[in-house]
């Protein structure tokens, strides 16, 4: 059988199955006052979705453009990029943290690195203050900050 | 009878009320009109600020239909002035809109789609104000065996009419409806599928769910695409800005046609604004294009689709007001805004909370205007919004995402849960799955569930009170052969016809 992106997410996904059914088995139901319970809903799913994978197996469909090594690399960059921010936007507060975000997304959406300092510096303070003050949305501001108002 | 209707427009008329319609329709446009934002992606976008606002449920509601509405308009412009679709709707508006521009007619042709897709949506839009409220009787009497077999229903015409690819809707769908079981189980309080997470008891929120799903996997393809030429700031030029009276009248039957044939696609659950532009669209080729120009900048052409998936739009707020089962994932993503409110829709809707659906139903009507009034003239100035660079919108729609996301408990398990999600949407979209079966079947999957086990409940465990009633054994019939009918058609049609061809 040939290697098809179907065919791999079909088994993928017939291993999810499996695994919702055997967590569904070990659910413990105290006592229930209805005939069906929380189990029998997730059962049935997941063999509905085994059968489903089943036909994705036999008849797999064309396997669609996947990004080259450059282009999945820079995917992968996003993705860190986007983590990054989740992480320093507590540490470092939103402007600080957007700043360094907007400035690097956009240099990897092909902007010049001034192009790139404007649209950081300008989104990540008018953002603060659009949601801050226009919205009512309170964000991390960083312990830095604190200095300056 | 259209009492509702009259105290709708009391709600929507308010100034509050009326500029949010306004507010709505111009970010509607815009996102419309911006590549990659589609009318989900502005909503998902749009919810969560509209949420802390405070507004009351209506209120909110008017604003992100707006978005919505609005956004159909938006879709044209790239799809007439690129040949680049804004999104899945305005496919069709290519064929005829894109060869119209390189004619050197961009401004009639913005303008002849303005008013197509105002025909469309006033047709729909009163066949939503006649048709909902007696659905709305019918539906009282489901109880929820009916309604379950309502969902099956929906799912399997969605699998049919959604999508490429059958298999690949229903997996979609399965899916979100197991989204939709994680957290406590409201019926017996077992923990499901929480792998001792507390953040996991609620379920997984719907914002973070539509945001990751939406518009994160939207950032990652717009990767893939940015090596692509990319619109360069040079448009064709519009031409005149009006299209003239007598370009109009020529298509008003075509409009009509396509608005009604737009409305009632737009009525059956799961299929929405792209089934409607292709359908109206080969139907007015085979109905009046007897010179053959069908696809080289025929007017008709391009009315036909617009004046049907604007119609579509709003048709599909009519399962969803009436029965509580959204036409479209842009109204699932509205009928999930509506449960953030605690508001249920259903047949009760226009009885119990009449000032949330004829407050809607009455905004449709000033927004259908608004929009008409904004993008005849405006359409120079929308058409701009094009040539936004893809390194100013990448970054604006992750900060959008981020604080959306983040103001909800202020915690980063939200954000990382809305980044993983994101993956999972992109990888869904490369393997050729369309994400509006996941979001209906995340929306609609609790509801699902709760339906089933109470009919049981009922019936003490007797399955057979599922089709007992005729209403319930009708929409399995219905749904069976809706699964059934592809395949068996394109064998029985050629026996039945054995001439063509």
């Amino acid at each position: 059988m040939r290697i098809a992106a179907d065919r791999v997410l079909g088994v993928a996904l017939i291993g999810l199955a499996a695994f919702i059914a055997a967590q569904a088995f070990q659910l413990e139901v105290p006592f229930s006052y209805e005939p069906v319970g929380p189990k029998a809903f997730p059962l049935g799913l997941g063999i509905l979705l085994a059968l489903l994978s089943l036909v994705l197996i036999f008849r797999p469909g064309p396997d669609g453009h996947w990004p080259h090594r450059a282009l999945a690399l820079r995917l992968l960059l996003v993705l860190v990029l986007l983590l990054v921010y989740a992480v320093l936007f507590t540490q470092l507060g939103f402007i600080a943290s957007s700043l360094m975000v907007v400035m690097a997304l956009a240099r990897l959406f092909g902007a010049t690195w001034g192009k790139a300092l404007i649209t950081g510096v300008v989104m990540s303070i008018a953002g603060y203050f659009l949601f801050t003050s226009g919205l009512g949305i309170s964000l991390p501001a960083g312990h830095w900050f604190d200095a300056f108002i | 009878m259209f009492d509702f209707l009259i105290e709708g427009f009391g709600v929507a008329l308010t100034p509050l009320n009326l500029g949010l319609a306004l507010l709505g329709a111009l970010l509607g446009t815009l996102f419309g009109a911006l590549p990659g934002i589609g009318p989900i992606n502005g909503i998902a976008i749009l919810m969560p600020l509209a949420y802390t606002l405070g507004l009351p449920a209506e209120s909110s509601l008017i604003l992100l239909a707006a978005v919505y509405t609005g956004a159909e308009y938006g879709g044209r412009m790239s799809s007439i002035l690129l040949n680049v679709p804004g999104d899945a709707g305005a496919v069709m508006t290519t064929l005829d809109g894109y060869p119209l521009a390189q004619k050197g007619l961009a401004g009639p042709a913005l303008g002849l789609s303005a008013v197509s897709s105002f025909v469309g949506a006033t047709i729909a839009i009163i066949g939503l104000t006649l048709f909902a409220p007696l659905l709305a009787e019918v539906a009282v009497m489901f109880g929820p065996a009916e309604f379950f077999a309502l969902m099956v229903f929906a799912f399997s015409s969605m699998s049919v009419m959604m999508g490429k690819d059958p298999v690949k809707t229903a997996i979609g769908a399965v899916l979100g409806v197991l989204i939709a079981t994680v957290g406590v189980d409201s019926g017996s309080g077992v923990l499901r599928y929480t792998f001792g997470m507390p953040e996991l008891y609620d379920g997984i929120d719907f914002v973070v769910m539509i945001i990751g799903l939406f518009a994160i996997s939207e950032i990652l393809l717009m990767l893939e695409h940015a090596h692509r030429q990319d619109s360069d700031g040079t448009l064709p030029p519009l031409g005149r800005v009006f299209v003239s009276l007598k370009e109009v009248l020529a298509c008003k039957w075509t409009m009509g046609r396509s608005g009604l044939i737009g409305f009632i696609i737009g009525v059956l659950p799961g299929t929405g604004a792209s089934v409607a532009g292709a359908v109206s669209y080969t139907t007015e080729k085979r109905l009046s294009d007897k010179d053959n120009t069908f696809g080289t900048g025929n007017m008709r052409g391009l009315a036909a689709p617009e004046a049907a998936n604007n119609a579509a739009a709003a048709g599909s707020f009519v399962p969803m007001l009436t029965l509580g089962i959204p036409g479209s994932g842009t109204t699932a993503v509205l009928l999930g805004a509506l449960m953030l409110y605690n508001i249920t829709p259903g047949p009760m809707m226009f009885t119990e909370r009449p000032e949330v659906a004829g407050g809607l139903i009455a905004s449709l009507y000033i927004g259908n205007v608004v929009l008409l009034a904004l993008n005849l003239p405006l359409a120079g100035v929308f058409a701009r919004v094009l040539t936004i660079p893809r390194w100013v919108l990448v970054p604006a729609i992750a900060i959008l995402a981020f604080v959306g996301v983040y103001q909800l408990h202020s915690d980063l398990f939200a954000i990382y849960l809305m980044l993983i999600i994101g993956v999972f949407g992109y990888l869904l979209r490369k393997l050729g799955f369309s994400l509006a079966p996941v979001i209906l079947g995340y929306v609609l999957g609790g509801l699902m569930e709760q339906n089933l086990r109470r009919a049981l409940s009922i019936s003490g465990g007797d399955m057979g009170i599922l089709w007992q009633s005729g209403i319930s054994l009708g929409l399995w019939i219905a749904a069976a052969s809706l699964l059934v009918l592809p395949w068996l058609l394109p064998k029985l049609l050629p026996r039945l016809m054995p001439t063509t061809k």
